[in-house]
């Protein structure tokens, strides 16, 4: 409802027609959030890992994101990862970064294949050694993750710190969060969390990509 | 959110119209443009040159273009990814541009396969920049099959207008025909009817609210002069008139043929031929189809909302 809402205050002069198409839609598209509020199916890969983030415990620290920053080095002008304020409060937060889907829309329309999805946990790797700066993936993927990087000419992203998993460590931003709130593990696991989600309103729609995150919105 | 700028539109325009240019004397060829088109050479000279232009552009475009370059031979890894297509359809275009264009220009007969090839790689050409960005599913306003249909038309119509131009100044016949002016007329009827199908798509909410905004801002927000005046004014309906009312002269005058059939014959084939003539009015239309094909691009990629605006709500 608050779509349809939004829609008629707004002042811009769209054709009436066209307004009431919109408003249609907005009423269609309702029903697919509320599905949302419920976790996603099992995902394909058995191994599939995730990020957990409860927006409940969130303090808007941003260690999570100092933490990243510092363990992987991101080129100048990306972020790896985000701490999002929002809310009418501007009290709810979002921490995120890459979701690690699982239908990659940057792996699909990559020319050049710097991106991979490993077998072992689902993580999806970009390899800027290889990326030739098309940007055509950001244009892809709905959630903006891949950053572009003038100074070097190239995408980064978040890896999942894979190198520090490898060796049995946590992620960087999971190691450092002083509250909880941010978290990780098997995504099978994680998506049977009472009250989780795969996508906060107004967010895409987790159907194009299959995000591998779960979130506990707040109450 | 702009990822991609003036050379992305660049190049996307002149994909189209290169592809276009070839189309064009490639149908002259076949006859398809009345008898002893003038069109029948230009369009191969120039679509070859006109898509490696653009390509160089895009490789400017990319990080990587300057920087290390040889990571460019890996543009043909990813089969499933369309701008990998691209990369092949553009470069098998641009050899058999070329060599077609060569033979053209040296009045040698080209195979006929090759001359084929070329037709069939120009239109994939002109689809390939369309469907480029009709697959990307966080962008409502592109993600569209008409897309490539939209890009295919205004393609076919620039190309015909920039051949037909060419011919002006290159070819010693300078008067056009009739069938010219008949089938460029079609072009931008069909342009019209894509747009108007698009559009209407788009703000009547088709591909959520997010490409209703997109529309909205084109029509009616920030870009509504560029789509008003250079796209819609100048790129379809200007065209729409001239062609139209030189296909009413020309019509007229067949009609006298049809009614006068002890006249001279020779006469009024003539008559009839000079009805697509490279008056002022003609070759400036010629000029502002060219500037409303370079509009459409720049408004599809600068109207490109994401799915998602990056703020929380």
């Amino acid at each position: 409802m608050n779509n349809a809402k939004k829609v008629t205050i707004s002042r811009r002069s769209v054709l009436k027609a066209g307004a009431v198409a919109t408003l249609a839609l907005a009423a269609g598209i309702t029903p697919t959030i509320a599905k949302a509020d419920t976790a996603q199916d099992t995902p394909k890969n058995p191994n599939q890992i995730g990020f957990i983030y409860d927006q409940n415990k969130c303090i808007n620290c941003k260690l999570c994101a100092a933490a990243c920053k510092e363990a992987n080095n991101w080129e100048e002008g990306t972020e790896w990862r985000r701490v999002l304020v929002g809310g009418k409060d501007n009290k709810h937060y979002l921490s995120y970064s890459c979701n690690h889907c699982e239908k990659p829309a940057c792996a699909a329309v990559c020319p050049v294949l710097a991106y991979k999805k490993r077998d072992k946990d689902g993580i999806v790797i970009h390899n800027r050694e290889v990326c030739v700066g098309c940007k055509y993936c950001m244009y892809a993927c709905p959630y903006h993750v891949p950053d572009f990087s003038t100074a070097t000419g190239r995408i980064n992203k978040c890896h999942f710190c894979y190198q520090r998993q490898d060796n049995g460590e946590k992620p960087a931003c999971v190691s450092k969060c002083p509250t909880g709130a941010l978290s990780y593990g098997l995504l099978s696991e994680l998506r049977k969390t009472p009250g989780a989600t795969a996508q906060l309103e107004g967010m895409p729609d987790p159907d194009i990509t299959k995000p591998s995150w779960v979130i506990i919105p707040k109450a | 959110m702009h990822h991609w700028h003036w050379l992305i539109v660049i190049y996307l325009f002149l994909g189209g119209l290169g592809a276009g240019a070839y189309l064009t004397s490639f149908a002259a060829e076949k006859g398809w443009l009345g008898p002893n088109s003038r069109l029948s050479r230009v369009g191969y000279y120039i679509a070859a040159p006109v898509v490696a232009v653009g390509t160089a552009l895009l490789v400017l475009d990319l990080g990587q273009g300057l920087y290390k370059p040889w990571l460019l031979v890996r543009l043909v890894l990813n089969v499933g990814s369309v701008m990998t297509w691209g990369v092949y359809i553009l470069s098998l275009f641009i050899i058999v541009g070329l060599i077609k264009g060569y033979l053209v220009l040296k009045s040698k007969t080209a195979p006929n396969w090759l001359t084929w090839a070329g037709a069939v790689l120009a239109l994939a050409t002109a689809a390939y920049t369309g469907l480029l960005i009709a697959v990307v599913k966080a962008i409502p306003f592109w993600n569209t099959f008409i897309m490539p249909f939209l890009f295919v038309a205004s393609a076919l119509s620039t190309g015909l207008s920039v051949t037909a131009l060419g011919a002006h100044f290159l070819e010693k016949q300078a008067h056009g025909n009739a069938t010219e002016g008949k089938v460029h007329l079609w072009l931008v009827i069909v342009e019209l009817i894509i747009v108007i199908i698009f559009f209407g798509m788009m703000a009547g909410g088709a591909k959520g609210p997010v490409g209703a905004e997109s529309a909205s801002m084109v029509m009616f927000g920030k870009y509504a002069i560029v789509f008003w005046g250079y796209f819609i004014a100048l790129g379809l309906l200007l065209p729409l008139v001239v062609f139209g009312l030189e296909y009413m002269r020309a019509k007229q005058s067949g009609v006298q043929v049809a009614t006068e059939p002890a006249s001279t014959n020779s006469g009024t084939v003539a008559a009839v031929e000079s009805g697509h003539e490279s008056s002022y009015l003609v070759l400036v239309t010629d000029l502002a189809v060219l500037v409303g094909g370079f509009a459409l691009r720049a408004l599809v990629i600068f109207a490109a909302l994401p799915i998602w605006d990056g703020k929380l709500l």
